[in-house]
């Protein structure tokens, strides 16, 4: 009864009459009409009677003596009622008394005894001590909302999935036990995920709270730590944001570490494994130049087709060799960008010969369409030479065999725009959302092609490093266009100068860079 | 200054024949070590223009060699030094080879006829 005791130390409020009527003035009220009604009720048949008996001629009075039997005959069964009433009402006004007290209204009148003679006699003593026992162990009508609140708790706690809400302020107000939640350095609470840098969580939401009444965004494979550390748990992510709402942001994570693990490993393995590779690719590589160089002259031209096609084999092998180091070293935020001021046909020119070489070995018509005078962009050259040279090898995987594969570039506002295009097998529209994923590989391209399955992975992962986008568009049999951006060099130079300690944002610098800013203090 | 001696410290028998064929069939002269300690002797006690340079050596890691090289004071200021490797390194440890050396490459992008362009562009 914790809740009548507070009720009892407010200072009481008057409700007028009229809003809304109190359990505890019932007893009155009905006490007065009944008393009303049944004076009325037995004046009116004692007046029947009396003047039934003087018609008929039973008895014969004047007026005045007609009327003072009348009033004393009423008055003596009026008051008989009242006596009546005040013993047989009892029970009945003790038991309204009773659901007062136990109510959160305020009694004025002193509670009823379940002691009282009458009631120990005829057994309604257990009837008023049942209500006093019944509100006293049951206090659920007084905050109905914990048991249910509870109930949902514990329901979310046993789902395999993680469950965080934040409010407007994008603080983190619910989590369940799953979440992958830890303590930063303001000592409140945040989602312990590595999305990827330039695909970040909270720049997300950030500009869909500044733009958007609602939005949703899903982000596969993120894990919450390096590979390698302890504990490393691997989700898919689902975050559904509704402005203005108590429950602005809710973030759904799936646990799919052992479906992703096992490839997680594989990748560790191989990219272990790849430097050994290296050795032994180097020395292939070296003497197939040497022999070219000193034997070419010499050979004969299908030897010499032979001899182009170890070639761009070794080379392809580096390739795939960079692909799964950069892709561990990405995964391990270990890829480093150099980004400096570079020009789009310079960087295509270190992969010119390689290109053209591989083009023409799988008899592919290469046709470059770089114009000398783009605007320079902010990039590192072997990274972007590395994502050219997989969006025009696939291009010369997947198109036919004398096919066309033409590179272009152009300029739009704030970046410029390469694009590699081949007339080929193409793909489904419902291919290209996962495209870009680690790991995906189409259903058609897992039976004709070999691939990884990481090239498209690693080069969105450049391109996005360097703030630029990847897309790809496609028409099954009529082929595909992949096209990214990178950012011109005069719209981020001052960024990247302003900001040394982000690794994607760093200038290359001839010489020394001072990096300890605090020596600058007074 | 014009490159003519070079001395090559790589412990890949394959990979140090096929450099030294290559240099020598380009009219440097070379000397070439298969371990850290003899590539440290052999580069304080000789004038060399060029040191190649490879990280994973037995007895003495090629960043080591560097340390002792151009760490405290350039004991070597004539010399220039290319750093060849195969070996991912933490980005730390590749910065600090990278302000020593004169170009850092990876062995498996490059072919003997690059790094002759690159050793020619150093001249």
């Amino acid at each position: 009864m914790a809740d009548q005791v507070d009720a009892a130390e407010q200072p009481r409020v008057e409700v007028p009459r009229d809003a809304q009527p109190l359990m505890r003035d019932f007893w009155r009220r009905y006490r007065a009409r009944t008393y009303i009604i049944i004076t009325a009720v037995q004046c009116s048949i004692m007046l029947v009677i009396m003047l039934t008996l003087q018609l008929t001629g039973i008895i014969h009075l004047n007026v005045f003596w007609f009327f003072f039997y009348a009033f004393w005959a009423s008055a003596l069964q009026n008051t008989a009622t009242v006596a009546l009433i005040h013993v047989i009402g009892r029970p009945f006004r003790d038991l309204v008394k009773a659901i007062v007290l136990v109510s959160d209204e305020t009694p004025t009148e002193t509670p009823p005894n379940p002691n009282y003679y009458a009631h120990d006699r005829d057994g309604f003593k257990e009837i008023l001590q049942t209500v006093y026992e019944l509100s006293a162990h049951d206090d659920t009508p007084t905050k109905p909302a914990v048991t249910v609140d509870d109930f949902i708790k514990d329901g979310l706690n046993q789902t395999s999935s993680g469950i965080v809400i934040l409010n407007k302020d994008r603080r983190i107000v619910y989590h369940n036990t799953h979440a992958p939640i830890r303590i930063d350095t303001n000592e409140s609470e945040v989602l312990d995920l590595l999305f990827p840098e330039h695909d970040d969580f909270n720049d997300w939401l950030e500009n869909v709270a500044k733009n958007k009444l609602s939005a949703e965004r899903q982000w596969a494979r993120i894990a919450n730590k390096t590979p390698g550390e302890k504990d490393r748990r691997i989700y898919d992510v689902a975050v559904s944001y509704h402005k203005n709402s108590t429950a602005e942001t809710v973030v759904t994570l799936f646990d799919r570490t052992n479906e992703y693990m096992p490839e997680e490993e594989d990748l560790d393995f191989i990219s272990f494994a790849a430097h050994e590779l290296r050795g032994p690719i180097t020395v292939i590589r070296g003497y197939l130049s040497v022999i070219e160089d000193e034997l070419g002259p010499m050979m004969e031209r299908d030897q010499a087709e032979l001899m182009q096609r170890l070639i761009v084999a070794s080379n392809r092998l580096t390739s795939y060799i960079n692909n799964i180091l950069n892709a561990s070293r990405y995964d391990r935020r270990h890829l480093k960008l150099h980004l400096a001021e570079e020009s789009v046909r310079h960087m295509y020119d270190t992969i010119a010969d390689d290109m053209q070489m591989r083009a023409t070995a799988q008899n592919r018509l290469l046709v470059i369409d770089i114009p000398d005078m783009l605007p320079t962009v902010a990039a590192d050259a072997n990274a972007v030479g590395e994502v050219m040279g997989n969006l025009i090898d696939n291009a010369i995987k997947y198109s036919n065999e004398g096919g066309l594969v033409h590179v272009m570039a152009r300029p739009i506002p704030g970046f410029v725009e390469i694009s590699v295009i081949d007339r080929g097998i193409g793909m489904p529209s419902n291919v290209l959302p996962n495209l870009f994923h680690k790991f995906y590989r189409s259903h058609r391209s897992r039976e004709t092609v070999a691939g990884t399955g990481i090239g498209l992975y690693i080069c969105r992962a450049i391109v996005s490093s360097h703030g630029g986008t990847i897309t790809a568009r496609s028409v099954e049999n009529e082929g595909s266009t992949f096209t990214f951006t990178l950012p011109i060099y005069d719209t981020v130079a001052d960024k990247l100068k302003a900001d040394d300690n982000t690794n994607a944002s760093l200038i290359e610098q001839g010489g020394g860079w001072i990096r300890n800013h605090s020596m600058y203090k007074s | 200054m014009a490159i003519k001696t070079i001395l090559c410290i790589e412990d890949d028998r394959f990979i140090g024949e096929m450099y030294v064929r290559s240099l020598k069939k380009a009219n440097y002269e070379v000397d070439w070590m298969v371990n850290g300690n003899d590539g440290l002797v052999a580069a304080r006690n000789k004038h060399y223009d060029l040191i190649l340079l490879d990280i994973m050596l037995p007895e003495r890691r090629g960043n080591e060699i560097m340390d002792s090289l151009r760490g405290k004071e350039d004991l070597i200021p004539q010399t220039k030094i290319i750093v060849l490797t195969n070996f991912e390194q933490d980005e730390e440890s590749r910065t600090a080879l990278e302000q020593g050396a004169d170009a850092y490459l990876i062995k498996a992008e490059i072919t003997p006829k690059k790094l002759l362009d690159v050793i020619a562009s150093l001249g």
